[in-house]
């Protein structure tokens, strides 16, 4: 519990720091007023807008006057919508989070068993089309594969609906997409995990008692080997939250995603501050979890 | 004589490598009895673990008995099936290691790991097999063992580890104990403990124990028979007054050569020069020859068999059989 507080403190300084790059380097890269005003307005009434939004303080000045909105939980207007930036954020963080679990889901259903099935057959035919089938889903691009999977899936076959979000069968396809390539990685990283621990004394010691290979490889090997396992597991929900552009415009997907870069371009600085402060509270969430499961899964590790 | 809990027979263990097949165990034989201690003895790499290995049915996936018998009271093992070999592992025969920090797995508890054999094969609950393991962690020697059921094994310390292999390894009532190298990890006071408990529980129980080893104080300690290995082969086997009061095989001299002696004072230890050859790269004829100060062209050429010298005190050298060694 202390650990867990002390850890939560120290996530603020961080929280600062993002805020800060994100607002200097928003105001460095371009001003909104240009793409908010028609290319006819004159320099007078580009002054005045710039005026009543604030731009023209000092960055510092500005700066407190965002530090000082924040701690209210305001991140201001979007230029563009002209409504509360964070609603904006809050209004697409369901959908990537649900994308990003099932994408998850997917890649643990995938990855678990193969990743086992290529250790224990090391060398055999088995682990060369299953490390093979590994690249292949590291290296397809994630919009090829997307749009594979619609052109098989929903238009051959019209299993799942084409793209947008809604029922259960909106979230396959986009899953799968996300997933295949977390799952590769994970299958790989769970094959050379497995290995190394199969050759423990431990695992003799098991196989001494007279365990059952399957208890022996389940039980005593999988609980040391998903150790290393769990950090990319908690490593790659935090991208999927954050970046999931690709997948979510190939299958119309309303995330956070889009949102975010589409604020970028537009120059909404609002949005853009909020959304990038809701994914780096969700990146460090979750590489503290990282840390909360990993004491779970291995005694030896204390905090304190 | 007692009746044999064991019985091993020509025994040939290979290994598949990258550069073919490497043998590393050929045609050892060797019967242990009920209530005995052996010890079998030799260097690094004379093939006495892959031995062990190969009587539990665990060796490493690139390894495979290729020939011979191994015989647990009247059961083949070779031939076992694995479910029915798996029921004989851990049960009727069990196995300490040499490294007791990382034979232990990290992540479960002493308790978990020491019901898993007693639920497994004496077909206790959780709770009978709780209970019977805290008798068996008694029994060797852990006096507040409740306490130590709920510890992981880093939290012990390495001698405490050795002793919850020992009381894993007899929980199940074996009838023969394999101690591959049990104290080689240890300290030294350590070690005599460890010894001693191994040689008070072998006196409470008909266990008989198959303890490998390197070190001849450790065989002096508490075989009844020896068997000295080198390079996959048996070169003596004897008793273990035997052994020490007229050892045959220069081998066998050379590694009793070897041992400190107390009183004497020497500016140098003995050591046998060389090393134990690569199973890739045999010498022909007797195997310990570039190695024997008595190595002569004869060696080089015939492979000497294990021949008795007097009753069951066995020798594998030409010389030795033809009296030409002077004991």
């Amino acid at each position: 519990m202390k650990y867990l507080l002390k850890s939560l403190l120290k996530t603020i300084p961080v929280l600062l720091f993002i805020t800060l790059i994100v607002f200097v380097l928003m105001r460095l890269t371009g001003d909104p007023v240009s793409l908010m005003l028609p290319e006819t307005a004159t320099q007078e009434e580009r002054e005045t807008l710039k005026n009543s939004l604030g731009l023209n303080d000092p960055l510092p000045v500005q700066y407190m006057h965002f530090l000082g909105d924040l701690v209210k939980g305001d991140f201001g207007d979007s230029f563009r919508y002209n409504t509360d930036a964070l609603e904006l954020v809050m209004e697409r963080l369901p959908a990537t989070i649900e994308l990003a679990i099932a994408a998850m889901i997917v890649a643990v259903i995938i990855s678990i068993p193969l990743g086992i099935l290529s250790a224990i057959k090391r060398n055999s035919f088995m682990d060369l089309f299953i490390t093979g089938g590994a690249v292949l889903g590291k290296a397809m691009p994630s919009f090829w594969l997307g749009i594979m999977l619609i052109l098989l899936f929903s238009v051959m076959f019209q299993l799942f609906p084409v793209s947008g979000r809604g029922t259960l069968g909106h979230l396959v396809l986009p899953a799968i997409t996300l997933g295949t390539g977390i799952a590769a990685e994970m299958t790989r990283l769970i094959r050379s995990s497995m290995l190394e621990i199969l050759g423990q004394d431990f695992i003799r010691t098991a196989r001494s008692k007279g365990l059952r290979e399957t208890v022996v490889v389940n039980q005593h090997a999988f609980r040391n080997a998903l150790i290393p396992v769990v950090t990319i597991m908690a490593l790659q929900t935090a991208t999927l939250v954050g970046g999931t552009l690709i997948t979510e415009t190939v299958f119309a997907w309303p995330g956070l995603g889009q949102l975010l870069v589409q604020a970028v371009n537009l120059r909404d600085m609002a949005v853009v501050q909020a959304a990038t402060f809701i994914i780096a509270i969700f990146v460090i969430v979750s590489n503290l979890s990282a840390d909360l499961i990993y004491r779970l899964l291995d005694p030896r590790i204390k905090y304190e | 004589m007692q009746e044999a809990v064991l019985k091993v027979d020509g025994l040939k263990v290979r290994f598949k490598t990258e550069d073919g097949y490497v043998s590393t165990v050929n045609g050892v034989s060797f019967t242990v009895h009920e209530g005995e201690t052996l010890a079998i003895v030799g260097e690094s790499g004379s093939g006495k673990s892959v031995t062990s290995l190969a009587l539990m049915g665990i060796l490493p996936p690139n390894g495979e008995v290729v020939e011979g018998s191994i015989l647990y009271r009247d059961r083949e093992l070779t031939n076992l099936s694995k479910k029915d070999y798996r029921k004989i592992r851990g049960n009727d025969i069990s196995m300490i290691f040499q490294e007791p920090m990382t034979a232990l797995n990290p992540v479960f508890t002493i308790g978990f790991q020491l019901r898993e054999p007693l639920m497994l094969h004496a077909a206790l609950n959780k709770q009978q097999a709780h209970s019977r393991a805290i008798e068996m962690l008694r029994s060797v020697g852990i006096s507040d063992a409740e306490k130590v059921m709920g510890r992981f094994p880093h939290q012990l310390s390495g001698g405490m580890r050795q002793r919850v292999m020992i009381a894993m390894a007899l929980s199940c009532n074996p009838k023969l104990l394999i101690a591959d190298e049990p104290t080689t990890a240890l300290d030294v006071t350590i070690q005599a403990q460890i010894l001693t408990l191994l040689r008070n529980l072998k006196r409470q129980s008909s266990t008989s124990i198959m303890i490998i080893t390197h070190d001849l104080g450790v065989v002096a300690e508490i075989a009844d028979r020896v068997v000295v290995m080198y390079a996959g082969e048996i070169v003596e086997v004897a008793t273990v007054d035997e052994l020490f009061e007229s050892p045959q095989h220069p081998y066998t001299k050379g590694l009793l050569n070897s041992m400190p002696k107390i009183h004497d004072v020497v500016d140098e230890l003995y050591s046998i020069e060389g090393t134990v050859p690569s199973p890739l790269e045999m010498p022909t004829g007797c195997k310990f020859h570039p190695r024997c100060p008595l190595g002569d062209s004869e060696c080089a050429k015939i492979h000497p068999s294990l021949e008795s010298k007097e009753g069951d005190h066995l020798a594998r050298c030409i010389k030795v059989a033809k009296k030409e060694l002077v004991v």
